[in-house]
């Protein structure tokens, strides 16, 4: 048997979906990193996050980092945003609950791609 | 304090928004606190069409006139949040237009998320699909389909005898000194040429090919479905075998020349192996096919006797004579040829 992603742990879609939009309003309100939505569809940003977050938790959603590097070229984001985005993330999960070594992970996974994003 | 006060301070209060204008001049007569604090500017326009421009207001007179309602819905930025508000109106007798906003942006946020995370799990779904008949095409490739079938449903193969049905072995001539004296990946690679080129051939004559062991092809008919002209299949099979070698060496630079054994009996066909499993059958029919192609010259067919007198009205057989075969004992044998 495979193993059992975060993903499945917390429940799966019907719950994982909680964190996605309490993320989104939190992304929104933020001054720092907000401001990259500003000209964002609402359904794109949605999507957006949905599978952000998803791949994170190892759920239905996988971005190659070729993807990953290419969606995040045209924006110039620098360490200081990438960094306030993991407060966020990181905020939010707790705030769902999870658990202290299962944010920690999530974290990791998520700092793996800074050099996808930022530049 | 009087009713009608506490209805304002309700109306006031409420999550929805509400206003109340004139019917013909569009004008607002009263906003509640909710409907300010999501449409108030600065310009802090008295008129709806001012509010909202993108607004149809002839289609609304028009659905107003028809059935006394309108519906619609607007999107603006607040901050960076897209809002999504829908407006109700409804037309009363004395001329006054009630306006009801909701704000269904986290239901339009909720569909949206739903649209994203169906997509996700039908692509899933469509490449765990594929990958399922990938899978499925490799064990079809390694059992017959009805031992894969029973092989799904339970996980085991109950061991099966099938009796009668024909055994086809072909050995190459000189494979060993092929493999050692030419380029290697040349070798395998026509063997693969050739091989699939017998199972198009077997296919034809309803003959289910089992395994092939380095340079041995075994074919057999009569399984898993019994075929009552498995005989006649397996000769066929093998004619064409010889046939198809003899033509392929007129144009390659590399020469096939093959023995091959027909014999008829029963079997037991089973997987066999737990992590590494493979199908495959067992009993005399399987070793005297074996031993009989030994017997064969290069690109000739030796066939059992029993088999051979069953099929000695339709085919081209001689009777070389008696052998003496290791674990049979003394048995006819016979040569079958190509006769057009």
């Amino acid at each position: 048997m495979a193993e059992r992603t975060l993903y499945e742990k917390y429940g799966g879609f019907s719950q994982v979906s909680k964190i996605v939009l309490s993320f989104y309003d939190t992304l929104l309100d933020n001054d720092d990193i907000g401001p990259f939505f500003d000209e964002v569809d609402m359904s794109r940003m949605v999507d957006h996050q949905t599978k952000f977050i998803a791949s994170l938790l190892g759920g239905p959603a996988s971005y190659t980092d070729k993807q990953l590097k290419q969606l995040h070229s045209h924006l110039d984001i620098n360490d200081a945003h990438f960094d306030e985005l993991e407060v966020v993330l990181r905020a939010t999960l707790i705030d769902h609950g999870v658990a202290d070594e299962d944010v920690e992970a999530v974290v990791a996974e998520f700092a793996k791609r800074r050099p996808l994003i930022v530049g | 304090m009087k009713i009608e006060a506490i209805n304002e301070q309700l109306l006031r209060a409420i999550g929805v928004g509400v206003a109340l204008l004139d019917r013909k001049s569009l004008r607002f007569s009263f906003r509640n606190d909710t409907f300010d604090d999501w449409f108030s500017n600065e310009a802090e326009p008295n008129q709806l069409q001012e509010l909202f421009p993108d607004l149809d207001a002839d289609a609304m007179q028009t659905a107003l006139a028809d059935n006394g309602r309108y519906a619609s819905e607007i999107r603006f930025k607040k901050k960076r949040r897209t809002l999504i508000i829908a407006l109700d109106f409804t037309s009363t007798k004395d001329d006054v237009l009630v306006l009801v906003c909701q704000n269904i942006t986290r239901i339009k946020e909720l569909e949206s998320m739903i649209d994203s995370y169906s997509m996700m799990v039908e692509r899933n779904t469509r490449e765990i699909k594929r990958e399922k008949e990938q899978v499925e095409k490799l064990l079809l490739n390694i059992m017959p389909r009805s031992v894969y079938e029973e092989y799904k449903t339970f996980g085991v193969v109950t061991p099966q005898l099938y009796n009668p049905v024909s055994v086809l072995m072909l050995d190459f001539v000189g494979f060993t000194e092929m493999v050692a004296s030419q380029d290697p990946s040349v070798t395998v690679t026509e063997l693969n040429d050739i091989y699939s080129a017998f199972d198009r051939i077997g296919e034809q004559f309803g003959c289910e090919r089992i395994k092939t062991i380095g340079d041995a092809y075994i074919t057999v008919a009569g399984l898993p479905d019994p075929t009552p002209d498995h005989a006649k299949a397996i000769a066929n099979t093998a004619i064409r075998f010889v046939r198809y070698l003899n033509r392929r060496n007129l144009s390659h630079p590399h020469q096939w020349h093959c023995r091959v054994g027909l014999s008829s009996g029963s079997v037991v066909g089973s997987v066999v192996g737990i992590q590494k499993y493979v199908y495959d059958i067992f009993g005399p029919a399987v070793n005297l096919a074996s031993r009989l192609q030994e017997f064969s010259e290069p690109m000739e067919i030796s066939v059992q006797g029993e088999v051979a007198h069953v099929l000695k009205d339709q085919f081209d057989l001689e009777n070389i004579g008696v052998r003496t075969i290791r674990g049979f004992g003394e048995q006819e044998v016979w040569r079958l040829s190509d006769s057009s």
